[in-house]
């Protein structure tokens, strides 16, 4: 098909190739952050609301499927309703600290506490369309822009609910969640990652699964098949 | 044994013939690699390619946003599709539809399994109408005099007219298209009973009025029957298409396939079809002998039908026998075995007649009187209500508004401007007129005012089909625009104020609740279990029964069939108009998935064409693309000036009768200019519409009223040749499994892709045996596929199987199959990963131009022993344990090797990158497929994420997945069942009996590619003469 050399043997040959190559280098290095394309572990984006998972699901030892219910159920965990922050936000609308301090003053001058408002937690109550006093505001409802940490590609699809009704463990692929103030992509959830613990993981592997439940469908086996994930 | 006869089968009449050649029908147009590359070229390629790849591949993606619900709503979960029951009359039907809704928005629609209609298929363009939810082009708002407007000041306006009208003693006209509705139809009643001379006419774009009329003329009562195809063990049908498009095709088709399957019966029984018509009908495909009958043979052909049949009852006939000469000889002797055949299976036979010509009507009413079938295959005591137009009423209305008697009309759910001859001018005629159109089509773009309707699936209504048959629709999406249903509409201008729900259970509460079984139930929970099932069947309403037979009109039409009907003159043609499958009588072509779907029969696609005999063709020294004049020509012979002259291209139809032009109505709507730039933006595209132009051109100019109906097949034509030509983009010479003469092996190239056998040959004979191969069972990869757990296979019934293309965008909806445009086509680059091929074999042993047809979808195979496998040198296209042949997109780099490869050419190459962003239609888009980019391979996956989501469910719930629990698109669309997938590692599923059967057999068996995917063969019902 190629009617002649490509790089002619000849010194001029030679200078085009130099100069081919340090092109290339040039667009490599041009990009500062060099890591494996499409790998973003560590990647700890600012959320629109300083929530704190360390906070809830570590202190409060909040289970994280009552928030993420979709887990159980569903492809997605999925990123929970206002309205599943309201169902304590309503009440609790400061940290224990601050309301604290503010009874104990309270006290102390002989008056009524006064009901705190945390700025967070007011960035709640305005998603909603509600003001400190929980009654509409004029902007009305805004939902929450939250900024995705953990983002497969388009091509693969993870589904929560199998892993999570047999028994894998949240922490698994999603670090120690419970100890981060702002969360952060804990795992690379590089294929080789996820195909490793498949490998790794038979049908007889203790995934919390009891040996009958593998015996009603022997199919339902921990499988490498590219069309696991990808379709 | 001896193996099945070998046919030569063959898809265009133009094969291996026409100014593409078989041989590089892969590659139309030239590639680089056929010009050569030099270093110059080289390098620029290399270096493009490597400077784009730096600079897109190294950065983060952009950050994504996530905006969640602000309130969870019960029952929904993210992630997880849920179904909601309604009905749609996309395809002029309602049949009852379980719609898939991913995110609170619908994004496929599915046939409801216990809807009594339909029985869970579903047609095309019912499917389809998916897509039109989300047309960016539908009105938003309402308008008055061409502006934008508030609804307030439209119901302002609207109610001053009105005061004035009623003050004036003026006339008030609601014109719509059939309304079964009960809340609609009181709606419409109450309004016009509050101004001083209201009328509500209905009409039917595909119509069947003279049915209507000749059944309200012969028992009393003006209704469609209810027939019921499974019943019928003799079926004859003169002129119409009842798996098409005729009424209720997905109806139709399941009895029609319940009737025809060899297994299901004893002695492998089938009912016989018997087909007259003129054109290529999708059921005359399917016919045990189908016998071309002309337009003008229709009635004389019936009169010579009840003729026979009524000496055979020993019935009198009123009058001398009458002498009809009309008929050629063929059709005579056909008549006389189909009337015998009829007549001994009386009871359980079935005469359907789709002309629009009220004599050929009354005496299909005489003929199934004389079979005493009434009650059995079909019925008029709870009738169907899927037609109540007619003609002669919109007729009326239009030499009434042409007078200008007309103060106020009112148009919805219809485009009469468009649909019927000289409406247009009609409509301009009335004072004001007020259109409930959804888009800007021929008639609201001439209206005073718009109050667009929305979207079936965006709101509330009802139904009743059949009579007793009451079906709810509700909305699956938030309104997307700003409209309101006819319902609401007028309930706003008689002062009533309720919302549409309420005026919708209202009605129901008051009307409807007292008629159920058990009235213990509160209404409200009563109401709540009907939207859920989406149906119920209830006592019909009171109305008069069907009275005894009167044969005073089918006497009157006997003596007249005899004359009156000759053949067109020599050198002119009879035109005859007809709906295609997917765009019908219009409702379609704002649709591109319908645009781009090829005719079942014709394989065209983004065109409307004149279709033309190979005889006829010849004799006018003309051939596909070339473009031809048609002209409407009066009885003296001169051309009929009052009538438009059609430019269309012609299309070659074997097995069409030789008097006959055929072209689709439902093309040349406004506004189809829309489609100017559907396809991909690159430096050789061809816009698929010029700006300003339609996709093809409207044919219904040539509908004639006569006798109290528009005929569609009245008029005559001259045809005169243009010398330009347009060629057509036609898929049927595409993805050919023919062998290309220059590489034939010397034995010949007989490919039997279709088995088409008789019933003696299956049943006693013994005489087929599918096809072994060469004998050669050699394991490819022995020790490389080791099947673990289920072994997905999939099973196509060619008897059942009606070549409808409902999997077609079934499959397309689903699996996110982009539309690439009219040029595309052209250039064999379409996406479908479902084709249906249709395959031609002359048969002249029967007469002249005689065809057998046969229709295979075709999909990947799923070979065990894959083509492409061994050719991706990445590794894109590989083989699951459970026997599918995977495509992994991020791994394919675009060799398309395994296209090459691939006996089967279901193999679908990303030329450009069709997904658009900001695009409306984007919503349709399934989130469980993956959109593939440019440069990558895709085919059907066997629906895989249904796979896994229905393993996925298995193993949330404990328990073992069952056989049928997962459906593929293709499958759970299909209205007569014909696919069947399922687990070939099962001997109890239905697949693997399936497989069993002596009619399964795989295509290109030689190739010993071991396919999952087997065919099982065509049985037509053909005594030994005939087969």
């Amino acid at each position: 098909m190629l009617r002649t050399r490509i790089f002619p043997r000849t010194t001029h040959g030679r200078v085009f190739l130099a100069i081919f190559a340090i092109c290339g280098l040039l667009v490599v290095a041009g990009t500062s952050d060099w890591r494996p394309v499409g790998l973003h572990q560590g990647y700890a984006p600012v959320q629109p609301i300083d929530y704190s998972h360390r906070l809830h699901a570590g202190e409060l030892q909040v289970d994280c499927l009552y928030c993420h219910h979709g887990a159980r159920t569903s492809k997605h965990a999925g990123i929970p309703a206002t309205s599943i922050c309201m169902n304590c936000h309503t009440t609790v609308s400061a940290g224990f600290d601050t309301t604290l301090a503010e009874r104990a003053k309270a006290l102390s001058e002989g008056r009524e506490p006064k009901r705190i408002v945390s700025p967070e937690i007011a960035k709640i109550y305005a998603a909603m369309g509600l003001d400190e006093d929980l009654e509409p505001n004029d902007v009305g409802p805004r939902p929450i822009p939250w900024i995705r940490v953990h983002n497969l590609p388009d091509f693969v699809a993870f589904d929560h609910s199998v892993h999570v009704t047999r028994g894998l463990a949240c922490a698994e692929c999603h670090g120690p969640v419970q100890s981060m103030e702002r969360v952060h992509q804990s795992r690379d959830l590089s294929m080789g990652w996820c195909v490793n613990c498949h490998r790794s993981h038979g049908v007889e592997a203790s995934m919390g699964v009891s040996p009958d439940h593998v015996k009603l469908d022997p199919s339902q086996h921990v499988s490498t098949d590219c069309a696991a994930c990808h379709y | 044994m001896p193996t099945s006869r070998k046919t030569d089968w063959y898809r265009s009449p133009n094969e291996c013939a026409s100014d593409t050649p078989c041989e590089s029908a892969e590659f139309p147009y030239p590639t680089p690699a056929d010009k050569g590359v030099d270093r110059r070229a080289f390098l620029r390629l290399v270096g493009f390619s490597f400077a784009a790849a730096g600079v897109t591949a190294c950065s983060r993606g952009p950050a994504q946003t996530a905006l969640t619900e602000l309130v969870a709503r019960e029952g929904i979960i993210p992630g997880r599709a849920y179904w909601i029951a309604t009905t749609s009359w996309a395809d002029g039907s309602g049949g009852g539809v379980l719609v898939r809704c991913r995110d609170g928005r619908p994004v496929k629609l599915e046939g409801n399994p216990a809807h009594p209609l339909n029985r869970g298929g579903l047609t095309a363009s019912t499917q389809a109408s998916v897509l039109s939810l989300y047309d960016d082009h539908r009105f938003d708002g309402p308008r008055l005099d061409g502006h934008s407007t508030s609804w307030a000041a439209v119901d302002e306006a609207m109610r001053t007219k009105i005061a004035a009208i009623t003050a004036a003693g003026g006339s008030v006209r609601v014109l719509t298209s059939t309304v079964t509705g009960p809340s609609t139809r009181a709606w419409i009643e109450r309004f016009l009973t509050s101004v001083p001379d209201g009328r509500h006419i209905a009409y039917d774009a595909l119509s069947c009025s003279a049915l209507l009329d000749a059944h309200a003329e012969a028992y009393g009562v003006r209704a469609l029957p209810r027939y019921d195809l499974s019943a019928a063990r003799v079926l004859a049908v003169f002129d119409a298409d009842p798996l098409g498009t005729w009424i209720s095709p997905a109806e139709y088709s399941a009895g029609y396939a319940a009737a025809r399957s060899p297994e299901t019966h004893d002695n492998h029984a089938m009912s016989r079809h018997w087909q007259f018509e003129g054109r290529m009908s999708l059921t005359g495909t399917r016919a045990d002998r189908r016998v071309r009958t002309a337009p003008w043979e229709t009635t004389p052909a019936l009169a010579q039908l009840a003729a026979t049949l009524a000496a055979r009852a020993g019935v009198e006939l009123p009058g001398p026998a009458p002498k009809i000469d009309a008929l050629r000889p063929a059709v005579r002797d056909a008549l006389e075995d189909s009337a015998t055949e009829l007549w001994a299976n009386r009871r359980d036979a079935l005469v359907l007649c789709g002309s629009n010509d009220r004599d050929a009507q009354r005496l299909t009413c005489w003929v199934n009187h004389l079979l005493s079938n009434k009650g059995r295959t079909w019925d008029l005591d709870a009738p169907s209500q899927q037609r109540l137009g007619s003609d002669a009423d919109v007729e009326a209305l239009r030499q009434e508004l042409l007078a200008g008697d007309v103060d106020l009309l009112l148009t919805a759910g219809c485009n009469p401007a468009y649909d019927i001859p000289g409406f247009a001018d009609a409509v301009s005629a009335a004072a004001t007129h007020v259109s409930l159109a959804s888009l800007e089509d021929e008639t609201s773009y001439r209206a005073t005012i718009v109050c667009p309707e929305p979207h079936e699936l965006e709101s509330w209504g009802d139904a009743e089909p059949h009579s007793g048959l009451y079906c709810t629709t509700q909305p699956t999406v938030p309104p997307l625009r700003n409209t309101r249903s006819l319902r609401a509409t007028l309930a706003r201008w008689t002062g009533d104020e309720r919302d549409d729900r309420d005026l919708l259970k209202d009605h129901w509460r008051d009307h409807l609740s007292n008629r159920r079984a058990s009235q213990t139930e509160p209404f409200d929970g009563w109401f709540d279990s009907v939207l859920e099932r989406g149906f119920v069947q209830l006592a019909p309403s009171p109305s008069t029964p069907p009275g005894l037979f009167d044969p005073t009109q089918a006497a009157g039409a006997l003596q007249r069939a005899g004359r009156g009907q000759s053949a067109p003159a020599e050198g002119t043609l009879r035109a005859v108009l007809f709906p295609t499958v997917g765009i019908l009588d219009g409702r379609g072509a704002h649709n591109p998935w319908l645009q781009e779907l090829p005719d079942p029969v014709a394989k065209t696609t983004w065109d409307n064409h004149a279709s033309l005999s190979p005889a006829t063709a010849e004799t006018l020294g003309i051939r596909d693309g070339d473009m031809v004049l048609i002209a409407v020509v009066t009885d003296d012979g001169s051309n009929d000036t009052t009538r438009p002259t059609l430019e269309l291209p012609v299309l070659v139809q074997p097995g069409q009768d030789e008097g006959i032009v055929a072209v689709a109505l439902g093309y040349g709507r406004m506004g189809t200019d829309r489609f100017t730039d559907i396809g991909p933006e690159w430096i050789e595209a061809i816009p698929t519409v010029r700006p300003g132009d339609t996709v093809g051109v409207n044919a219904a100019p040539l509908l004639h009223f006569s006798n109290g109906a528009f005929a569609p097949d009245a008029l005559n034509v001259r045809l005169t040749p243009t010398g330009k030509r347009r060629p057509l983009a036609s898929t049927q010479d595409h993805h050919s499994l023919a062998v290309p003469a220059h590489l034939a092996p010397p034995r010949g190239a007989v490919r039997d892709a279709v088995h088409l056998i008789t019933l003696p040959e299956l049943n006693d004979d013994h005489t087929y045996a599918p096809d072994d191969g060469h004998g050669t069972s050699t394991e490819l990869w022995a020790d490389d596929h080791e099947p673990r757990g289920h072994q997905w296979g999939m099973a196509i019934d060619l008897t059942a199987c009606t070549g409808c293309s409902a999997c077609v965008i079934g499959c397309q909806a689903e699996n996110n199959i982009p539309v690439v445009g009219r040029d595309e086509v052209q250039r064999h680059r379409e996406m479908s990963w479902l084709r249906v091929d249709r395959y031609y074999s002359d048969r002249s042993d029967l007469g002249p131009g005689e065809v057998d047809v046969v229709h295979q979808p075709l999909m990947c195979q799923h070979c065990a022993h894959a083509p492409c496998e061994t050719v991706c040198p990445v590794l894109a296209t590989m083989h699951s344990n459970e026997g599918l042949n995977t495509q992994v997109y991020n791994r394919c780099v675009g060799t398309r090797y395994c296209a090459n490869n691939c006996p089967y050419k279901t193999r679908r190459f990303n030329w450009f990158e069709y997904s658009k962003p900001d695009r409306m239609q984007n919503m349709v888009l399934n989130p469980d497929v993956t959109i593939r980019s440019r440069g990558v391979m895709e085919k059907c996956s066997m629906c895989l994420q249904r796979i896994q989501e229905g393993k996925a469910e298995a193993r949330r719930r404990g328990v073992p997945l069952k056989d049928g629990d997962i459906k593929t698109a293709c499958q759970q669309s299909c209205p007569t069942e014909a696919i069947v997938f399922g687990d070939l590692s099962d001997p109890e599923s239905r697949i693997s009996k399936q497989v069993a059967s002596t009619r399964a057999y795989t295509v290109l068996e030689e190739l010993n590619v071991k396919p999952g995917v087997r065919y099982l063969a065509d049985v037509r019902n053909r005594p030994g003469e005939e087969g």
